[in-house]
């Protein structure tokens, strides 16, 4: 039985392809593609003083390799339109009178207006302008200050120091921020997830579907071979596939992997229990193959999306973060990140690995009665 | 539209899928109001044959006109023309009876004034007037197949395929098929069946013959059977028929011996002879002979007879 | 085109979609679900970020400074530890986010106006909410230091300056900032399309697998008529689901609606006809189902969820992927949703987008026509 399974999901070309070519694309995609950092990112400059100093805001701007100045708008009509289509994402603009200001002592002003549309890259670019504009403030600051110490006591030693608080930030486990450590390991996840679990319901219906299912009951074969057979090549597709990601991710996009691959791959296994059970339960609940597919996509869809994976847990209303506790994807995630960026071992994660054998077990148990009853 | 009048009509027809032949140059004319059956093992051809003549698959080489249209050239109007029953239930399970019949209505463009009437002829011809808002589903195998006979000619097309319309159904449900085949022949439609189980072959006007993606036998049934004109077919029953068939093996005469039910079917050259030579045979083996008597053989006989014919010629 | 094969296959296809009701449902409440989800449940906001403190200085300078993230709703200080261990111990278990390590000498630093130096220590495993993080904390020992100055300025001179620049920020169009304003829009398309490629991708396989496409190849059915029978089945449920989820986006999720109604209306069609002649397309290019659905969710659905700009933005991707995502079709529609949602812009700012999509559903129409031969060999 497990040996039919096997060569009739590996016999197609296509259907092998199909098997290892989503778990790459993920790969790669996640990798490269999405990426929630900004640089350069586009902004109109609306020079309305054009003295020196505002020259040299600018050049702070472009300077810093955030951004760069697609757009010099000359009046509101521009800016709103570069701003409705899109041409830049913030526009700065230098009021009329900022060097004289500066020059008096006064509030300078200078306005940064923002494209809400995409609140993520919307705040980093505040929080970028704002830091490009404080440290100028901090550097103008200084020439006041030198220059007032200058005209009430000219000749004395020139000592223009002020306390400057800054901050020395190291990042752990993923020093250069690279948004493709913090997804790679969730892809990793999420594959064994889909194929495991989609696969299984899928291949099991189908044979509902065609009417083989029938031919299948009368031979004695028993019903434990039965969904044995139909979840093990599954089982072990899966693991291949988390070693193909895990290569890649080490090879093409030099994710870093400090902890132990073995436990990893036991983590899987472990995992593995839980989506299996699930697909199991699936197929017992799905008459046609668009049945399997759509529920598993219904299933699968929340599971992975408030794991943890993409989107931050803290980040969930309370309710569904404790509702997220029922999710074995999102222990599993903690794991494979774990192993992946931090290095940690059994030590740290036992909880989590607790946690998915209770699952594991309790969900094949169930669709394990489930399907038995049902072949009745 | 060409002039001569045939129903259906091929010429050196071949079909070739990769290295394998399915059909291999055969030719034929169907009358008008002809029911021709095509009989058959499986993967002889007869499918293959079928599909070539609705317009499924494109020949490989060879001519085919069914009602004057060229099967190469003019699908469309083939199609038009034709009704076709596949080899698989093919219609829609979760659909009822009735909107499987309204589906097909529309698919067959059946004019607005007709509408009604053709439905309501079909429902009556398949018996499932009371039953016109069931799920298809839960129709049993022979209900399934008349429904399908009938969604087939919802446009009176003049020319039928039906591709094994029978397997799959028990003998009675089979037997009034046939009945619904001949009205429909009497009315002058053209009939081509294709099925495997010989009985059925005596329901046909005439028979082809196809094994290997050749015809090996075209005829009316009389015609085939009188073919065997070199053996006599004897039904023998014995005492001990695997004794009694190791015996016939020396006797002279005799050309072959079947298992047939309970007894054997043995093929002779002389009837007079052989039998005479078959009692003593057997009489000195002790075997004591039950029945001994020439039959007429039936189209499973002419047909293995005749397979066993081109094997040799093969070989 | 015959008027009454192309009913009949309209009429059928229907027949399938209402007498599944199981898929239908499930079609159905996708939307609400995927609604629930990136409109209520998942966000990419940074805000209460976990932080402890290890303050070695222990003075009132250094308590100054604390009282700066303590004040910030961008940090949640939970707690105060006295070593490094705790630190590491804390990030590891991922109980923290972030670490204020202020030096033994950073109060001295101060008071004799040299830089003080303090360290933030971040988990970087979650590379967004740490680079978020990591603006806002430098914004906040920034603001800070420029305040000691100004009142250390101010001190010596006298006067009661300000800080010279003062920078005033506004965001445009979703001033709130509220990520689930900017995902619902374009979650729709998400949403279309995932039910699009769900349902279209099978229907032709199933034909297949079935038996019934043998049948259908026999009759006078035009590949034409069956594509576009099939897929207005399908436009009926795919219209439904979008009606479900603009009404939900606007009403439940108070999502700004600041455009025109008409213009959602058409391109959401347009982009519905393009979504499902793909699907359709996929379906007539296998022949078992079990393909059409993986080749389906490999084409439809990941593009749209990751390359269209619905949740991560086009801009930040690298080169060659952004030139990918022009073959989109989702990306497009994205634009127009978020156009039409928050920046109210009309058919003069949108109208190559529209453009693109009707492009697109017509030669995707034309490829699964001829894709559809009406022969078996």
């Amino acid at each position: 039985m497990l040996r039919k399974e096997l060569i009739q999901a590996l016999r197609e070309p296509r259907m092998r392809v199909l098997l290892f070519l989503p778990p790459l694309l993920q790969c790669i995609i996640f990798g490269y593609a999405v990426n929630l950092d900004v640089d350069h990112a586009r902004i109109a400059w609306m020079d309305m003083d054009r003295t020196p100093e505002s020259r040299d805001l600018r050049d702070r701007f472009e300077g810093s390799g955030r951004f760069d100045v697609v757009a010099m708008p000359a009046n509101e009509e521009e800016v709103q339109r570069v701003l409705d289509r899109s041409q830049a994402q913030a526009v700065v603009r230098v009021l009329p009178g900022f060097a004289r200001d500066l020059a008096r002592g006064r509030a300078a002003g200078v306005q940064v207006l923002v494209d809400g549309t995409n609140s993520n890259t919307a705040s980093l670019i505040l929080s970028y302008g704002g830091q490009i504009i404080a440290a100028y403030s901090a550097d103008a600051m200084g020439r006041q200050q030198n220059r007032r110490v200058l005209t009430r006591s000219p000749g004395s030693a020139v000592n223009a120091s002020a306390p400057q608080v800054t901050a020395r930030s190291r990042v752990w486990f993923n020093p250069d921020l690279y948004s493709r450590n913090y997804f790679v390991p969730g892809v990793v996840a999420n594959i064994i997830m889909m194929v495991t679990l989609m696969l299984t319901a899928l291949a099991i219906v189908r044979e509902k579907e065609i009417g083989t299912m029938e031919q299948l009951m009368v031979t004695p074969l028993r019903p434990i071979e039965l969904m044995l057979g139909k979840t093990l090549p599954f089982a072990a597709v899966g693991l291949v596939d988390v070693t193909l990601v895990t290569a890649v991710a080490l090879l093409v996009f030099h994710v870093p992997f400090n902890g132990s691959f073995p436990l990893m791959l036991l983590c899987g296994v472990l995992f593995l229990m839980t989506s299996l059970g699930a697909g199991l339960l699936l197929s017992t609940i799905s008459h046609t193959q668009q049945q399997a597919m759509m529920s598993s996509f219904f299933f699968v869809m929340p599971a992975f999306m408030l794991s943890g994976f993409a989107f931050p847990i803290r980040n969930m209303p309370l309710v569904v973060q404790y509702l997220s506790y029922l999710n074995p994807l999102r222990y599993f995630i903690e794991i494979v990140r774990g192993i992946f960026l931090k290095g940690v071992g059994v030590s740290v994660l036992w909880p989590q690995m607790a946690c998915l054998v209770v699952y594991g077990v309790t969900m094949l148990t169930l669709s394990a009665l489930r399907f038995h009853k049902t072949l009745d | 539209m060409n002039g001569n009048g045939w129903a259906v009509e091929m010429e050196n027809l071949v079909k070739r899928f990769g290295s394998f032949v399915a059909v291999d140059r055969v030719s034929m004319q169907v009358r008008k109001g002809e029911i021709l059956g095509f009989l058959g093992p499986n993967g002889a051809g007869k499918s293959t044959t079928i599909r070539m003549l609705c317009g499924l698959l494109t020949p490989t080489s060879g001519r085919a006109h069914v009602n004057g249209f060229d099967v190469g050239t003019e699908p469309e109007e083939i199609r038009r023309s034709i009704g076709y029953m596949s080899q698989r239930f093919s219609l829609y399970d979760d659909l009822t009876v009735e909107e499987n019949i309204d589906f097909f209505t529309g698919m067959y463009n059946v004019p607005r004034e007709r509408r009604a009437a053709r439905k309501d002829y079909v429902l009556e011809m398949a018996n499932l007037t009371e039953r016109r808002r069931a799920l298809t589903r839960t129709l049993a195998g022979g209900w399934k197949q008349r429904l399908a006979l009938g969604c087939a000619i919802l446009h009176d097309p003049p020319v039928l395929f039906l591709d094994e319309p029978t397997s799959g159904v028990d003998p009675i449900a089979r037997g009034e098929f046939w009945k619904l085949i001949h009205d429909l022949a009497e009315t002058d439609h053209t009939i081509f069946v294709s099925t495997h189980y010989m009985d059925e072959a005596e329901y046909c006007g005439r028979l082809a013959l196809m094994y290997r993606g050749r015809v090996i036998a075209l005829g009316s049934p009389a015609e085939l059977k009188r073919g065997l004109t070199s053996h006599s077919l004897l039904h023998l029953d014995s005492s001990e028929p695997l004794e009694t068939m190791r015996a016939l093996e020396r006797v002279t005469g005799v050309l072959d011996v079947a298992v047939f039910g309970g007894g054997l079917h043995v093929t002779v050259d002389d009837v007079e002879a052989t039998s005479a030579r078959v009692r003593q045979a057997l009489a000195a083996k002790g075997i004591e002979v039950k029945r001994l008597e020439r039959i007429e053989p039936s189209m499973e006989d002419v047909f293995v007879a005749m397979i066993e014919a081109e094997e040799r010629k093969a070989a | 085109m015959s008027y009454r094969r192309l009913r009949a296959m309209f009429v059928k296809e229907l027949h399938h979609v209402t007498r599944d009701a199981r898929s239908l449902a499930l079609a159905l409440l996708t939307p609400v679900m995927m609604l629930l989800l990136f409109g209520f449940a998942l966000s990419l906001d940074v805000d209460r970020i976990p932080t402890l403190v290890y303050d070695q200085d222990q003075t009132e300078a250094s308590r100054d400074l604390i009282r700066q993230f303590q004040g910030s709703r961008f940090f949640d200080i939970r707690g105060f530890v006295g070593n490094y261990a705790a630190v590491q111990g804390a990030i590891d278990r991922s109980r923290i986010l972030m670490a204020v390590v202020i030096p033994r000498d950073y109060s001295q630093n101060v008071g004799a106006s040299r830089e003080a130096p303090v360290q933030i220590l971040l988990d970087g495993s979650d590379s967004n909410t740490a680079s978020i993080a990591l603006g806002y904390a430098e914004t906040v020992v920034q603001n800070y230091s420029l305040e000691l100055r100004t009142d250390m300025m101010n001190l010596r001179g006298g006067e009661h300056g300000a800080p010279p620049v003062d920078a005033r920020l506004r965001v445009w169009y979703n001033s709130s900032l509220e990520s689930k304003n900017y995902v619902v829009p374009g979650l729709i398309a998400v949403i279309l399309m995932i039910i699009a490629s769900l349902l279209t991708s099978l229907t032709i396989a199933r034909e297949w697998e079935m038996g019934t496409m043998e049948q259908l190849l026999s009759t006078p059915l035009r590949p034409a008529e069956m594509v576009l029978g099939k897929m207005l089945a399908y436009f009926v449920v795919g219209l439904t689901d979008s009606t479900i989820a603009v009404l939900v986006g606007v009403y439940v999720f108070r999502v700004p609606f600041r455009g025109s109604v008409p213009l959602l209306v058409v391109s959401t069609c347009v982009f519905l006809f393009g979504a499902l002649f793909w699907g359709i397309f996929i379906s007539a290019a296998t022949r078992t189902q079990q393909k059409a659905y993986q080749i389906s969710l490999l084409t439809s659905f990941l593009p749209a969820q990751l390359l269209s700009g619905f949740v991560w933005s086009i801009e930040s991707m690298p080169k060659a992927i952004q030139v990918i995502t022009r073959a989109v079709p989702a990306r497009y529609f994205v634009t127009i949703l978020k156009g039409v949602f928050l920046k109210g812009v009309g058919l003069s700012v949108l109208w190559g987008e529209l453009g693109f999509l009707a492009l697109y559903a017509a030669i995707v129409f034309l490829l699964a026509t001829r894709k559809l031969r009406q022969k078996l060999a």
